[in-house]
């Protein structure tokens, strides 16, 4: 076992140009604590101009894990991060990160590296081959027009070739090389995916996804098809006692700790969900269809699941939502369709929130007679049959093949509007749900402001629950069915003044209109920024567990945020960290990335929501999340759920709240750029450095 | 190696080699269901094993193929995370159709254990107090006849690679690591951080069949109302 405390001690760095390996020693980044914190500051290192395109060769991708990686700390153990210059984003392609499960990270680690580093451009078609030690580029060739599943199934046959059933394998001849009875675990993309690239992620196993910034395009860009990983070796934990203690310790906070009778709780939780429980179900099958709970490494909470028939495995969620609504509308009720229509992104390799966007637009395209057989925008798909698995198959299958409106869609949804001369309409209209960015909708930035604004001042649609579940799910749903929340609006902002260390201010959850633009809002957003970019993005702690803000087996219903996250980190590295000093390091990581988007030509002038979001409330029909939209408000000197459906923004007090926000963050309030004294005081000295060479460090605050 | 102090004579009309094929599939098992013994001599003179005072149950329709039992194992028995090190084995298929995606492969504490049969300086041997198979690896060559001679694929007897000896499932006797006491009596640690409740610690000689252990843990408890068997799923977008 080479690694100590969580840590293997090296990162791979691939020179596709040239196909030579190198080692990184992790040491020289431990600071950033792992993940996309290590990712970034590696990026920054070694990518020359980042202002290059995301397909530009000198775009630098880092696929990193963390120290408690392949660890037994909950629901933490199986993320692995992919950051580089993105194609998904429009017109800029930020530099951007993205998030998958399932067992790639443990894997690396167990083969004794913290992450790859990949650079330059292979002149041939080629996959990385990671056993243990020993690492190769082989040819791609025969893999590069196959689907996900068919290249995985073919690099397991090509690296495990004498593996019989679930044997043991021995990898290598000598009697110390370690023996597995495990798969290589692969990050592939899908079928020739340089076609559709800024659609196109990076899968993993059945229904792990790197779905945003469009990463299957830039690892086809590289000549890259696939990665490869299967490794023998351990992580060394600095206690493992500390380590089995707090396991055991978090296992009263879940269902883990309770089979027999897990709490019926009306809303949503993070840690405390109970696997497959109606409420909270993300995985969706036809009646009838038997399935089982399924989830990462690790995982107390094994959010997808398994079907008898095949279909829909591991899915969850967006994978399933993307096409539910359409099916049910069609149907009556889920079907067949759905889980064939998780089947069709996750075997494309194609970012089922990106679709999910795109189909909202183009049923309202054909309701309203513009698109559809010798139509303004003409397509023989058959929209007759839509909302079945054949509508759903066909329209997949056109972005792949780049066929029928697929031509423009696998472009991306802003170029294909753009292409039909809808892109300014459709989005001043709201049917076209796209942001910021040209990024799909996902919460809505007019009632749930702390998504949207997390979303606009950074670069991708944030996809984190931390407040959501409790601000908006849990007392939207207590609202349609009539019941009192068993949180209060006043204890929930209590609650959160606890766990927001170190700001700590009971106003951060009033999501009032006046609330919504005030120094507490920019003390949540600021909070959720720098939270997520060290506890989630570099360590890993998964969004569906992690925060622990409310949880109904907790005591006074307070979930173990911000104990929980330190004590697994202390266990795993025993740095001896304080949460506080995690938040710092999110802070520093924060502000790294707003010094490269801001190379790339951030200003605070094109931080602006798409129009909708300032002119239309919801409509029904046109976003994921329409009515009502129930949150805690305090008004009139009182807290208390409301619905603030149909607000939309106010363009000034929007801009106002954007300068209180880069104040609170020591970043110029005329651009949103940090300033020297701020990067200096994060020891981001060079940071400065390399903004005033560009003409782009902050003033003053 | 054979505990002398504790065996007892049972088992008329079984012969050795139905005994051993028992172990390994249907048959034989199911007649030593709910028996509780703790030693045999068989018809043919043969003297068999102490029975384990425990055995792990595991539901594999109940498991969710998380393998924190496997990260458990290794790191109560070694101070690491490592799946190569574990004594239970959880493999799966991403895209097999349930209840055939997941095999879990966790030793049954055999009535005849091969792998103590096999072990030829007795470093593979039936603990005298709690008849728990287990490796005094002070003792072990290396010579890996006990990898070779349990019944089950994978075998659940499995070479550490590392310390270079054979090891297998101890019920958590002998877990350095850990802080507390495991074995029959005590806890063990894959039971202990399942999180889907998949596995359970039983003093009965549990019933087998081809396909393993008759085991499930599902019905009658809360997991009847959580959605897996075939009841409607709530649609909407939860995320």
């Amino acid at each position: 076992m080479a690694s100590k405390n969580g840590y293997c001690g090296k990162i791979l760095k691939v020179d596709l140009t040239t196909g030579e390996f190198e080692t990184i020693p992790t040491e020289k980044y431990e600071k950033w604590g792992g993940g996309h914190g290590i990712g970034s500051a590696i990026f920054f290192d070694l990518c020359e101009d980042k202002t290059v395109a995301g397909t530009d060769p000198k775009n630098v991708v880092t696929i990193m894990t963390s120290p408690l990686s392949g660890t037994l700390a909950p629901s933490v153990s199986g993320r692995c991060e992919v950051q580089g210059i993105g194609i998904q984003a429009y017109p800029t392609g930020w530099y951007t990160r993205s998030n998958f499960g399932g067992r790639f990270s443990t894997q690396l680690k167990f083969a004794g590296w913290d992450g790859i580093v990949l650079t330059g451009k292979s002149p041939k078609k080629v996959w990385l081959n990671i056993v243990n030690g020993d690492v190769k580029l082989e040819d791609a060739t025969d893999l590069w027009g196959l689907n996900t599943r068919e290249t995985q199934e073919e690099i397991w046959a090509s690296v495990e070739p004498s593996k019989k059933d679930n044997d043991w394998v021995s990898l290598g001849v000598a009697r110390d090389a370690g023996r597995t009875t495990q798969h290589p675990a692969v990050l592939t993309t899908g079928p020739n995916a340089e076609l559709f690239g800024p659609m196109a992620a990076l899968m993993h196993d059945a229904g792990n996804g790197a779905g945003q910034g469009g990463f299957g395009g830039v690892f086809a860009s590289k000549n890259l098809k696939a990665v490869s990983v299967i490794g023998t070796g351990g992580v060394d934990i600095a206690d493992p006692n500390a380590l089995m203690e707090a396991r055991l310790w978090s296992n009263d906070y879940s269902f883990a700790g309770h089979h027999d009778d897990p709490v019926e709780y009306v809303g949503l939780t993070s840690f405390a969900c109970t696997p497959g429980k109606p409420l909270a179900s993300v995985q969706e099958w036809s009646e009838g269809t038997q399935s089982r709970p399924q989830g990462c490494v690790g995982c107390v909470r094994n959010c997808r699941g398994r079907s008898d028939n095949g279909v829909g495995n591991e899915s969850q969620c967006v994978d399933f939502f993307w096409y539910d609504v359409h099916d049910i509308k069609a149907n009556g009720h889920v079907t067949a369709a759905t889980p064939r229509a998780a089947d069709a992104v996750q075997l494309a390799g194609v970012n089922a929130f990106a679709v999910e966007a795109a189909v909202l637009w183009i049923e309202q395209l054909y309701n309203a007679g513009i698109m559809g057989k010798g139509k303004e925008i003409h397509s023989d798909l058959p929209f007759d049959k839509f909302g079945s698995a054949e509508w759903a198959e066909a329209f997949i299958g056109c972005i792949v093949n780049q066929t029928d409106i697929g031509a423009e869609l696998c472009k991306g949804i802003s170029q294909a509007a753009k292409a039909w001369g809808r892109l300014e309409m459709d989005t001043a209209s709201g049917i076209l749900p796209l942001q910021e960015y040209g990024l799909p909708h996902h919460y809505d930035a007019r009632t749930e402001v702390e998504w949207g604004y997390g979303s606009l001042i950074g670069e991708r649609d944030i996809n984190e629950h931390d407040f959501n579940w409790h601000v908006y799910w849990t007392p939207t749903i207590n609202g349609l069915e009539g019941k009192e929340t068993a949180v209060s609006a006043k204890r929930l902002s209590e609650i959160f003044a606890k766990k927001t260390v170190p700001y700590n201010d009971p106003m951060m959850v009033d999501y009032s209109d006046e609330g919504i633009y005030s120094e507490a809002m920019a003390k949540t957003v600021a909070w959720h920024r720098h939270y997520t970019r060290f506890f989630k993005q570099s360590i890993g702690f998964c969004d569906w567990a992690w925060a622990d803000m409310v949880n109904p087996y907790g005591p006074d219903s307070e979930g173990m945020t911000p104990e929980g996250e330190i004590r697994f980190i202390n266990a795993v590295t025993g740095k001896g960290m304080t949460f506080e000093e995690g938040m710092e390091i999110g802070r520093r990581i924060w502000n790294l990335d707003r010094a490269i988007w801001i190379l790339q030509g951030r200003h605070r002038d094109v931080e602006k929501f798409a129009e909708y979001i300032y002119t239309t409330g919801a409509q029904p029909g046109t976003t994921t999340y329409e009515a009502p939209y129930t949150m805690p408000v305090f008004e009139n000197n009182e807290w208390s759920y409301k619905s603030v459906a149909g607000r939309i923004l106010d363009r000034d007090k929007c801009e106002e709240w954007k300068t209180r926000f880069f104040e609170l963050e020591g970043w110029d309030p005329a651009s949103g750029w940090p300033t020297r004294a701020t990067l200096e005081e994060l020891d981001l000295a060079n940071v400065a450095e390399e903004l005033e060479k560009a003409g782009k460090l902050g003033g003053s605050v | 190696m054979v505990d002398n102090d504790t065996k007892d004579v049972v088992g008329q009309g079984i012969s050795r080699r139905q005994f051993m094929t028992g172990v390994g599939g249907a048959g034989v098992g199911m007649i030593l269901g709910g028996l509780v013994v703790k030693g045999f001599i068989l018809p043919d003179e043969v003297v068999a094993m102490a029975a384990s005072e425990g055995y792990l149950l595991i539901d594999t329709k109940k498991c969710a193929g998380c393998a924190s039992c496997m990260m458990a194992c290794s790191l109560t028995h070694h101070g690491e995370t490592n799946m190569s090190l574990s004594r239970i084995q959880i493999t799966q298929d991403p895209w097999g159709k349930f209840p055939d995606d997941i095999d879990i492969a966790v030793c049954r504490q055999c009535p005849y254990p091969s792998c103590v049969e096999a072990c030829p300086t007795g470093a593979m041997h039936v603990d005298t107090e709690t008849g728990v198979r287990t490796v005094d690896d002070t003792k072990c060559i290396g010579c890996e006849r006990c990898v070779a001679a349990c019944p089950f694929t994978p075998s659940r007897t499995l070479w550490n690679s590392v310390d270079q000896h054979a090891q297998k499932c101890d019920l958590c006797m002998n877990t350095p690591f850990w802080d507390q006491e495991g074995g029959p009596d005590g806890k063990r640690a894959c039971e202990e951080v399942c999180p889907m409740g998949a596995i359970k610690f039983t003093r009965e000689l549990p019933v087998q069949s081809e396909a393993g252990y008759e085991i499930d843990l599902r019905t009658g408890t809360a997991w009847d109302r959580l959605g897996f068997g075939g009841s409607p799923q709530s649609g909407g977008h939860l995320g």
